[in-house]
């Protein structure tokens, strides 16, 4: 009797049954970094926007107070987007030549508003809430990122939901004194293991379980 | 259809039953019969994808399911399915663990094979199921536990997530016993089809390529089984352990099913009789269905000798014997509810006979629990024909079983409100006819190119008597080639075990190897376990067992382990004020997984320990070696060494006593 296979077809079979297996995972693996990946979160792309307003410079040099803009982050669920009268406060004073403005000058002679590009986008069956994570003592920061080092401003998070997950399983990791929701520079003072439970429980924040019910955010 | 009856002194060589089922996987005897069924199948496939798309792009509304009767054909037709394969898998694991080889009258080999394969193809056709009824079934791998972004893990209390613990397993140990089993028979087909291409090559004085392709085709599929007695060794204890595995995959999907529908408050879903009661039916459904195909299979290829009356004889008596166990389930069911059941649950029995599903109570009575009652007659035990229609019947009744379980219960609970009515539409329908026509189309592929019984099982069957052919002749290797051992050719098992015996004196072994300072080391080959041989060669000690109980025993740890982790830890949900550590939900898939885990070790140890797959290998050279997976013995002892005298050996096989040990041939065989 012959060989119905020559030598080598074993070594082919191993490199095929090697690639195949190869394929799979290294497969897996490349499909999980492109989910995960910046291209398809957009952290750290910043888009063009109608107007090139930077936080650094507004925010981070000439020190406006977030809730100068956003005024209605204490108190309702969106932060609030400024309409075209709060940049007029100042820009119908200085700049007021400025060609980089001019969008801005005829949204609020026409009435019409500025359409921005959202950075921050939820799923509709999210229901987040601004002025109860301010209000307890989670900063803008945290979520947002340093806005006041942003020229143009980009998405700091991917806002997956291990993202929310990993401070509601641990609130008091994150949480802040009062004074301290503003400070985009913050980070967890030397004490946060002791002062971290004692805010959790001033604020009554349920961590762990309740944070975790579904109901919590998908109403 | 009256079939010839095999008794003990029917003379049958090894591989002369085989050899008609071996040709039959060959030579399609079919022909264009095969090419409409396939036809048909294949269009039942093709409303199956139209079924899915249209499905994928609506919505399960378009089952008629609703908010009350969330479940209806699409669970009954996956419990169907499933129950089916389950009963399948006990069937093929009963006869692998309990069954003769083979016999003069019951053999388990006319029917393993068709057990192993309804089980793989049904789990096929049900495994769908749970993936297309989710509402968003793009996002099925959420129920599996992989690293993801969400920052969740799936919820193991759920059935949801035992379905598809389940499913997998379920698929990893019938393809895994379905292929254990097929291996040798691959290596027979794979022999078969090259000796005819070498023969198709030399006809046509160039070599034809096709044929060889095929002959490649089945050597790839066989993994270069060479039948030697080691392999064997392994081969039967994988068989029977994974068999083993099976049937307690088949307890607990099934008694877990029942366990998933008393989790939940539903009235008519809390008798204790029902876990038993899902167990019997399913087998019951699975035998009915092997039975039918088995006397289908044995009409359309004239098998008359492999599968006989005896065969016939005791398949009846079973499924008589499950039907009766089947009416004991149900008569139970109702005796304990209308004794001690609660209000709800007693409407619910009513409401089955009396409600807008009453026709399926009354299909469960007429087609599964009435037919079988036939074989109380000995003559109807006998007929293929009643078999093959009361096993179709009893497949009808299984499934109205199911519509009737999961409908009635759920178009009617506690509240008149919560009460909505549920009716077969047609998109249900074609969904199962759709299901159908995979598993046809599996199963004619199935039957067109691999053996519809178990040849190796088949091959035991016979007296020990070779064909009267002399054994294989050769040419002497030249001069210069290098050697790899000397083979001797037998034609019985005794022979072979007797030389191996005289040999295995004189080159002591340890294990698989040869003590130091012997130069040769003994193997056999031949087509079926050669317990003898293997006695001869002292190799009777390994064994994969402690790797599959120590798989199994250590996977379904880590599974139950992840479980608790998930739950009460790695993500703590409040669940209806369930405990964070709700060990019972995590049982279920634990003992699945462990089934899993089990089978697959038992599959790499196998491969490994016998080091397969292994497609060139220097035993195919021995002249004549093809019959070694057919009906031939084959002795050799490699040269492991420079003191290997293959004239010496020679000479010590030529002394033998003819009849008791001396071989019909002696080669050299080149490396």
């Amino acid at each position: 009797m012959a060989q119905l296979f020559s030598p080598g077809a074993d070594a082919l079979l191993r490199l095929a049954v090697l690639s195949g297996a190869a394929l799979i995972a290294g497969g897996a693996v490349v499909v999980a970094g492109i989910v995960r990946s910046d291209y398809v979160t957009g952290v750290g792309i910043a888009p063009a926007q109608p107007v090139p307003f930077s936080h650094k410079h507004h925010s981070g040099e000439l020190g406006i107070d977030c809730r100068y803009c956003h005024t209605t982050v204490e108190t309702q669920a969106s932060a609030g987007l400024p309409p075209t009268e709060t940049c007029m406060t100042c820009h119908s004073q200085i700049w007021t030549g400025s060609d980089m403005l001019k969008p801005v000058r005829d949204s609020y002679a026409s009435g019409e508003p500025l359409r921005w590009t959202r950075l921050n986008k939820l799923p509709q069956y999210v229901a987040y809430n601004h002025s109860v994570h301010v209000t307890k003592g989670i900063g803008c920061s945290t979520c947002h990122g340093d806005v006041t080092t942003m020229q143009m401003t980009f998405r700091a998070n991917a806002f997956e939901m291990r993202f929310c997950l990993d401070c509601h399983q641990a609130p008091e990791r994150w949480v802040r004194t009062p004074d301290q929701v503003w400070n985009m520079n913050w980070s967890p003072p030397p004490n946060q293991a002791t002062l971290g439970p004692e805010l959790v429980a001033r604020n009554h924040i349920h961590g762990g379980d309740r944070l975790l019910e579904c109901g919590i955010c998908h109403r | 259809m009256a079939g010839a009856v095999l008794t003990p002194d029917t003379p049958t060589r090894p591989g002369g039953m085989g050899r008609a089922v071996s040709d039959a996987a060959l030579h399609d005897p079919l022909g264009r019969r095969w090419w409409i069924a396939f036809a048909a199948a294949s269009s039942l496939l093709a409303l199956f994808f139209g079924v899915i798309l249209y499905l994928l792009f609506t919505g399960i509304g378009i089952w008629n399911n609703n908010n009350a009767v969330v479940w209806a054909l699409d669970i009954a037709s996956y419990d169907w399915w499933i129950g089916i394969a389950c009963g399948s898998l006990a069937l093929a694991g009963t006869l692998r663990l309990a069954g003769a080889p083979s016999g003069g009258t019951f053999g388990r080999g006319a029917l393993s094979r068709l057990a192993e394969a309804n089980a793989l193809l049904c789990t096929i056709a049900a495994g769908l199921y749970p993936i297309v009824h989710l509402g968003r079934p793009w996002f099925f791998y959420w129920n599996l536990p992989y690293p993801n972004t969400l920052g969740l893990w799936p919820q193991f209390r759920s059935p949801l997530v035992w379905d598809a613990i389940d499913i997998v397993s379920f698929l990893v140990v019938t393809v895994s016993l379905w292929y254990i089993g097929l291996l040798p028979d691959l290596a027979t087909l794979r022999d078969r089809a090259f000796a005819e291409a070498r023969a198709k090559s030399e006809a046509a004085g160039r070599p034809r390529r096709w044929p060889m392709l095929k002959a490649q085709a089945y050597g790839v599929a066989a993994a270069g089984w060479r039948g030697s007695a080691s392999h064997w060794q392994l081969w039967h204890q994988a068989y029977r352990i994974v068999a083993l595995l099976g049937i307690l995959l088949v307890v607990s999907l099934q008694t877990g099913a029942s366990v998933m529908l008393a989790g939940s408050v539903l009235p008519g879903w809390h008798d204790t009789i029902l876990p038993v009661a899902f167990l019997v039916n399913a087998v019951f459904s699975g035998v009915a269905v092997v039975t039918a195909l088995a006397m289908l299979v044995r009409a359309l290829y004239r098998l008359e000798s492999v599968i006989t009356e005896a065969h016939a004889e005791i398949l009846a008596r079973i499924l008589l014997g499950l039907g009766l166990a089947s009416l004991y389930g149900y008569a139970t069911e109702l005796l304990s509810g209308f004794l001690h059941g609660d209000a709800f649950a007693r409407a619910t029995l009513v409401r089955r006979f009396t409600g807008p599903q009453a026709w399926a109570a009354w299909t469960v009575l007429t087609c599964a629990l009435l037919p079988v009652h036939l074989f109380w007659w000995a003559r109807l035990r006998r007929s293929p024909l009643a078999l093959a229609l009361v096993g179709g019947l009893v497949a009808v009744g299984a499934y109205a079983d199911h519509v009737m379980v999961l409908v009635v219960t759920l178009s009617h609970d506690f509240l008149p409100s919560s009460a909505l009515d549920y009716r077969v539409g047609l998109w249900g329908v074609a969904t199962f006819a759709g299901s159908v026509g995979l598993f046809l189309v599996l199963l004619l592929l199935f039957l067109r190119a691999l053996p519809v019984a178990t040849l190796s099982d088949l091959r035991q069957a016979g007296a020990a008597d070779g064909a009267a052919r002399p054994g294989a002749e050769a040419e002497a290797p030249g001069p210069g080639t290098p050697l790899w051992g000397v083979s001797a050719e037998f034609a019985t098992q005794a022979s072979l075990a007797a030389a191996m015996r005289v040999l295995a004196r004189r080159y002591p072994h340890h294990g698989d190897r040869p003590v130091r300072g012997n130069a040769v080391r003994l193997d056999a080959f031949g087509p079926m376990p050669m317990p003898d041989a293997l006695k001869g060669l002292g190799r009777r000690n390994r064994s994969i067992l402690p790797y599959a109980l120590g798989a199994a025993l250590g996977g379904g740890a880590a599974f139950y382990g992840m479980c608790v982790y998930a739950t009460a830890y790695g993500y703590v949900l409040d669940v209806g004020g369930r405990p964070r550590f709700s060990w019972p939900a995590f049982v279920v898939p634990s003992v699945s997984f462990a089934m899993m885990s089990g089978t697959l070790a038992v599959h790499a140890v196998f491969l490994f320990l016998n080091r397969l797959p292994r497609l060139n290998h220097p035993a195919f050279n021995i002249p004549g070696f093809g019959y070694a997976t057919q009906d031939r013995y084959f002795l050799v002892a490699e040269a492991r060494g420079p003191d290997f005298d293959a004239a010496r050996i020679a000479r010590q096989l030529d002394a033998l006593p003819e009849g008791d040990g001396r071989p019909l041939a002696i080669a050299r065989v080149p490396r």
